[in-house]
């Protein structure tokens, strides 16, 4: 008799240390962005946002290996509430963060219970339709979004008065939220939920047939990939200050895909190992000016040829992903 | 004695020998643009640049900007506001740029404005201003008001046509919206009535809805709003549709409306500004400041429309003279500096700006033109 990992106790492997090798990069980026500051500071800090943004999509994708592409339809009303709550009826960035997750949730739950029917391309093709009309309506709906022309004076985040300005502070706080973001995910997939996911993620048949309700579970990673990228949309508006609709366009899908694909997909390094390596590659090629797009574009392509499982799956032990 | 002499000879000559090396070895005044060279915004950002950089070497040519040379730091934002952000910051804080004359991604200013703010920083745009009363403050563009398009075409049609109920057709950026707003609350002044309103997508490959609905209505003329290759389409739906309808279009490329005119001939007519009409200008000191800028445009790029450019040259005058009045390179100065800047001749007008108005042209400087026979002609 075959035991399923989804239904037994995950076993307690050794720590090794090249596994974390990927949080040791991390580290050494995020140092060396706190103690430089200024630009090298902001690539960092966007990076984390997608780090964030990313680790909800690797839930989905990566752990029940289902597919969206319409998560930034969630990171929109995320970034929307908060900004409409705090620039125009002067709340603060915390409850409206809070409100922009329930209610990216909350539309989650109303659009996913329907479109998790979907399967494959059907799905990708149903998500990708979320994300387009959620763009549609921040152009459209002028009188709350503005339109192109977008929300400005949106306060930094900030507790009890005290408001983190400065690029370090910015820096450490997302750190922190990354962090907790990377630590709920391992949790997560060590759990009862996650084995769930990776049965489902091996075969929905499968997983139905060993009794694990695979509509309920899906749409549960759903939500909660949404509640990840409407925290990564909230925050974007409070680090920048501004936000327009072109921040949650299709830009965004093709960029945290790439982060994905690059760091690992069902990895817990992953999302923010690919985001950092996405964010500070064109960087890196910047100097190349009108060929930048030409190296960054061969840079990835080497990357995957060479980890074609993501940069973190190389340094995860043999035979897990 | 003589042993005395000589060391003071040499020690003179060396001085005289080092002294034009110090001069040259002055610190480049650095110019900073954010434009979109590649997305939405690269037709007119590109164009952008490259007259800020023509302004920059014709300053240079003439012994820089109170004895430093302008080096102009270009970085790609691709038209997204995100990346924009991450532009401004790199060139603020690794390229130590002192000053901005940045392209005409709003969003992209926008997202920006409150970095310059704290970097005390000012910028001379080619896009719209922020809203942002703080971020204002160090916000100057070079682009006429909003009003000013669409005015030229409804005199046009008080004055010269019998037509008195007309449509707009906009796409949906920030300065076309301004201009549609415009247009619904000066058309009364004009005695002409705006029966239609409809919004079009830059990629729309077909406006023949929008275009139905605004001849249903009884419209004679479409003020269409926006830039790109929708006039095209718009001429082309009009004239599938047989309608018997004037095109009146913004501010846009000469090379776009070619192919418009040859659809719809003597029904089409479009805003230009006055680098796109240089040879029809009386003579005076617009022409005079527009030939300063088209000789060595001319010279470069040939017949390549001059517009978007102009406004790029006329930053970076706008900024030198700034400098020149404040004495100073210092960011605070200079922003006071830019309140004060009056009368100045551009390419695109005379600029005027005051404390409470950061958007200097303030005479409307458009002219309404057509093409016939290949030609661009005045008509308004």
């Amino acid at each position: 008799m075959t035991i399923s990992p989804s239904i037994t106790s995950p076993e307690r492997r050794p720590l090794r240390l090249v596994g974390l090798l990927p949080w040791l990069f991390a580290g050494v980026v995020i140092g060396y962005a706190m103690l430089v500051g200024g630009y090298a500071a902001t690539v960092v800090s966007f990076a984390l946002i997608y780090a964030v943004f990313v680790t909800g999509l690797n839930l989905f994708m990566g752990f029940a290996a289902q597919v969206s592409f319409g998560q930034n339809a969630f990171a929109a009303i995320g970034g929307y509430v908060s900004a409409v709550l705090t620039a125009t009826y002067g709340w603060g960035p915390l409850p409206a963060m809070v409100l922009g997750m329930s209610a990216a949730v909350a539309a989650a739950a109303v659009i996913g219970f329907p479109a998790l029917r979907l399967k494959g391309h059907y799905l990708a093709m149903g998500t990708l339709a979320i994300g387009l009309i959620a763009y549609e309506i921040t152009v459209e709906w002028q009188s709350v979004t503005q339109g192109y022309m977008g929300i400005s004076g949106i306060p930094p985040f900030g507790i009890a008065g005290y408001e983190i300005t400065s690029d370090r502070g910015q820096l450490v706080m997302l750190s922190l939220i990354v962090a907790a973001c990377a630590f709920a995910a391992a949790r997560i997939r060590r759990s009862r939920f996650g084995r769930a996911l990776s049965a489902v993620a091996g075969s929905e048949e499968a997983a139905l047939a060993l009794g694990i309700d695979v509509s309920r579970y899906k749409l549960m990673a759903f939500l909660l990939s949404a509640g990840f990228a409407a925290l990564a949309g909230s925050l974007f508006v409070h680090v920048v200050g501004f936000v327009s609709p072109e921040v949650f366009g299709l830009h965004m899908v093709i960029v945290t895909f790439t982060m994905l694909y690059v760091g690992g997909i069902g990895t817990v390094a992953g999302p923010l190992i690919g985001a950092l390596i996405v964010s500070l590659l064109p960087e890196t090629f910047r100097a190349f000016k009108d060929y930048q797009d030409l190296a960054y574009g061969a840079a990835l392509i080497l990357l995957l040829i060479y980890a074609p499982r993501g940069l973190a799956s190389l340094f995860a032990p043999r035979g897990r992903s | 004695m003589m042993k005395h002499k000589v060391i003071a000879a040499g020690f003179a000559a060396c001085v005289a020998l080092a002294a034009p090396q110090i001069a040259g070895a002055q610190e480049a005044y650095k110019i900073g643009v954010s434009a979109g060279l590649t997305g939405y915004a690269a037709t007119v950002d590109r164009a952008w640049r490259d007259g800020v950089e023509l302004a920059a070497a014709a300053v240079n040519a003439k012994g820089g900007v109170m004895g430093r040379k302008i080096q102009v730091v270009v970085e790609d934002n691709r038209s997204e506001p995100q990346e924009a952000v991450t532009v401004y910051r790199k060139m603020l804080s690794s390229d130590k740029v002192e000053a901005f004359v940045s392209g005409c991604v709003s969003a992209g200013n926008f997202a920006a404005a409150g970095l310059l703010q704290r970097a005390k920083v000012p910028m001379m745009l080619c896009s719209i201003l922020p809203t942002q009363p703080e971020h204002l403050q160090w916000a100057f563009t070079t682009l006429p008001p909003a009003g000013f398009e669409v005015d030229k075409r409804l005199e046009y049609l008080k004055e010269k046509t019998q037509i008195r109920k007309i449509a707009v057709l906009h796409d949906p950026t920030p300065y076309a919206n301004l201009q549609k707003g415009v247009a619904e609350r000066n058309a009364a002044k004009y005695g002409l009535e705006v029966v239609s309103i409809e919004q079009y997508k830059q990629d729309d490959a077909d406006l023949s809805v929008q275009i139905s609905k605004a001849r249903s209505a009884g419209a004679g003329a479409i003020l269409k709003i926006g830039l790109g290759g929708t006039t095209l389409t718009a001429a082309k739906n009009i004239k599938q549709l047989g309608a018997d309808m004037l095109l009146l279009t913004s501010l846009e490329d000469l090379a776009v409306f070619g192919p418009v005119a040859e659809v719809l001939g003597d029904k089409f007519f479009f805003v230009a500004s006055p680098s796109q009409v240089y040879e029809a200008l009386p003579e005076g000191a617009l022409k005079a400041g527009i030939k300063a800028f088209l000789d060595p445009w001319r010279e470069k790029f040939r017949d390549r429309d001059p517009n978007w450019a102009s406004r790029g040259w006329d930053g970076v005058m706008l900024t030198v003279a700034a400098i020149e009045q404040a004495k100073s390179f210092d960011g605070e100065k200079l922003r006071a500096a830019y309140e004060e800047l009056k009368g100045f001749q551009g390419t695109t007008g005379v600029y005027n700006f005051r404390p409470d108005l950061h958007q200097g042209i303030t005479d409307n400087p458009f002219v309404l033109a057509t093409i016939q026979d290949g030609k661009v002609k005045v008509v308004q």
